[in-house]
């Protein structure tokens, strides 16, 4: 997969640009606040239907400007693909792929990226939210069924939550909840057994890329934890759910909440069997994110056929010389890059990759 | 840009139709202008004498202008089945297939928290009032196949089960006479899901 060209209308610090790229590793090199990572964010925003910086789709739209726009013409699997999307403040925002009107769960999947930047480390320190999204975006890549399960799941999640508030105020009768119980279970055996899928492959790639990042010395596990379950996970998964839901039921009364089900479980990282976020050095964690996020890039290989394209913002600096050449070795003429950094010092070989120079909103390679 | 009065109240009308943006709501009211006097005459007539003699039917809660309705009314239907479904346009739906011959009960929306629609708004006691004959054998829930229908069709059957009828859910799948390629990833693996042995 590469993307060949980028248009960019009123899109945040840019007026008006068009550029195209090349295969294999592109830089872009500027100041700070000259717009580098709004590139990457029109990218991601194309592929994943939403912002990786904000929820807050007008914050996209160039001051004083009401409309947006953002196209990106890609190739996957040889054949020639444009998206375009409109974005508006005042109106829902508009996809279209190949000139003809998509929904955004029709986009997912279309054009695959993984991104890597400084706030990936925490995926090892923060909420367990965070590494939920972090499947759920990698596995929806993959398979597109599965985003319409998370849609599906979540849908019936959220009536069943309100219910739960309802019968908590004895507005509503505790019998009810069997007619969503059922559901919510099924759709949540889907999700899970799909993350377990997920999580197996994954696992085993970033354990190869943990052992070549530490010359064999280090073993890198990731093990799902199912939220108020046990250490492993039951073979009859529906009909765990369908007990835990009843057993909890009163609990979950009380909160207004349900405590079991995949939008409460989580995933642990483990280097030689102990848990990163815990016992982890810095370097370490460091290193597991990196092992991660080439595993990344192998797993949507093996489940597309094709590398997704990778996105790094500002995360040269934050790796050893060492580890940054490994990085640059495992892309080089693999997978299309773009890279954003403040100083090409960080570059030492300079016949690696095409540079664009980007000060106040203008390119020039 | 201001309308005239009679003219702004017009678009405003048109306006709170489903499916009716601001631009069209516009546009259909010059056309109402540009009618004929007896065509619009007729026109507003059509809306009133719809509201005057439509009502619901007292049995299955049906569009109707008479009551019971002339489904519920007819003989020749099968007193055995009843075919349950969330609005009266699903009737219509159902009755094209000119297959089914039994009887319907509409239950005027879906078990839905978020939208406060609990099972007191649902037309489900005048359900159970029909099973009280013991005719009925079984109850077709042919409620929309999302979230909500599904939970519907869920509630009704631990409702009727009970009362020894059988309570049976319409399948999900493929359309007919469409391409296996063209149909949604949720829907093939529903479909993948029930298939059935040859």
């Amino acid at each position: 997969m590469r993307i060949n060209k980028l248009v960019l209308r009123n899109f945040r610090n840019y007026s008006e640009l068009s550029i195209g790229f090349k295969d294999n590793i592109n830089i872009l090199i500027g100041n700070n606040a000259q717009g580098k990572t709004n590139i990457l964010e029109a990218m991601y925003l194309g592929a994943i239907g939403r912002s990786h910086r904000t929820s807050v789709e007008s914050d996209l739209v160039r001051w004083s400007e009401t409309m947006s726009a953002v196209e990106i013409s890609f190739i996957r699997q040889d054949i020639d693909n444009k998206l375009l999307f409109k974005l508006k403040t005042d109106t829902a925002r508009e996809i279209y792929f190949n000139e003809y009107p998509i929904k955004l769960k029709e986009l997912v999947g279309s054009l695959n990226i993984v991104l890597f930047s400084p706030e990936d480390l925490w995926l090892i320190k923060g909420v367990p939210a965070l590494r939920r999204r972090f499947l759920d975006v990698e596995i929806s890549q993959a398979v597109p069924t599965y985003y319409r399960y998370l849609m599906q799941y979540s849908r019936i999640l959220s009536q069943r939550n309100n219910l739960l508030k309802k019968i908590r105020e004895r507005k509503e009768s505790a019998s009810l909840l069997d007619s969503w119980d059922d559901q919510l279970a099924k759709a949540a055996v889907y999700i899970v057994n799909k993350r377990l899928e997920s999580i197996k492959k994954l696992g085993m790639l970033a354990n190869l890329m943990q052992r070549k990042l530490t010359a064999s010395k280090e073993n890198l596990t990731i093990v799902y934890k199912q939220a108020n379950g046990e250490e492993c996970i039951p073979k009859d998964l529906y009909g765990w759910y369908l007990k835990k839901l009843v057993t909890l039921k009163n609990d979950d009364i009380m909160r207004g909440t349900t405590s079991v089900g995949p939008h409460r479980d989580d995933i642990i990282l483990k280097v030689n069997d102990k848990d990163l976020r815990s016992f982890g050095s810095q370097g370490q964690q460091r290193t597991g994110i990196l092992a991660l996020k080439l595993a990344e890039l192998e797993f949507l290989k093996s489940e597309t056929g094709e590398y997704p394209i990778l996105l790094m913002d500002d995360v040269m600096s934050e790796l050893d010389i060492k580890r940054r050449q490994q990085l640059l070795l495992f892309i080089h003429n693999r997978i299309q890059t773009f890279i954003t950094a403040t100083d090409d010092a960080l570059f030492p070989d300079k016949k690696i990759g095409h540079y664009y120079r980007i000060s106040a909103g203008t390119i020039v390679e | 840009m201001q309308y005239i009065a009679p003219l702004a109240k017009l678009i405003e009308q048109f306006r709170r139709l489903p499916g009716i943006g601001p631009k069209t709501a516009v546009r259909l009211a010059y056309h109402v202008l540009a009618m004929e006097k007896d065509q619009a005459k007729a026109f507003a007539e059509a809306i009133i004498e719809a509201k005057d003699k439509i009502g619901y039917c007292s049995v299955c809660f049906n569009l109707t202008d008479c009551d019971p309705c002339r489904i519920c009314r007819s003989e020749e239907r099968d007193g055995s089945l009843i075919c349950v479904v969330e609005e009266p346009r699903d009737i219509a739906a159902m009755e094209r297939t000119r297959e089914y011959r039994g009887f319907y009960h509409v239950l005027h929306g879906s078990l839905s928290p978020l939208d406060g629609v609990g099972p007191d708004d649902l037309r489900l006691k005048e359900l159970l009032e029909r099973m009280r004959d013991g005719k009925v054998v079984e109850v077709i829930m042919a409620t929309n196949p999302d979230v909500e229908g599904e939970a519907t069709a869920m509630y009704v059957a631990r409702l009727l089960k009970p009362l020894g009828i059988k309570v049976t859910r319409i399948g999900h799948g493929l359309p007919v006479g469409g391409d296996l390629e063209y149909a949604d990833e949720v829907t093939l693996s529903k479909a993948l899901e029930n298939r059935r042995e040859m």
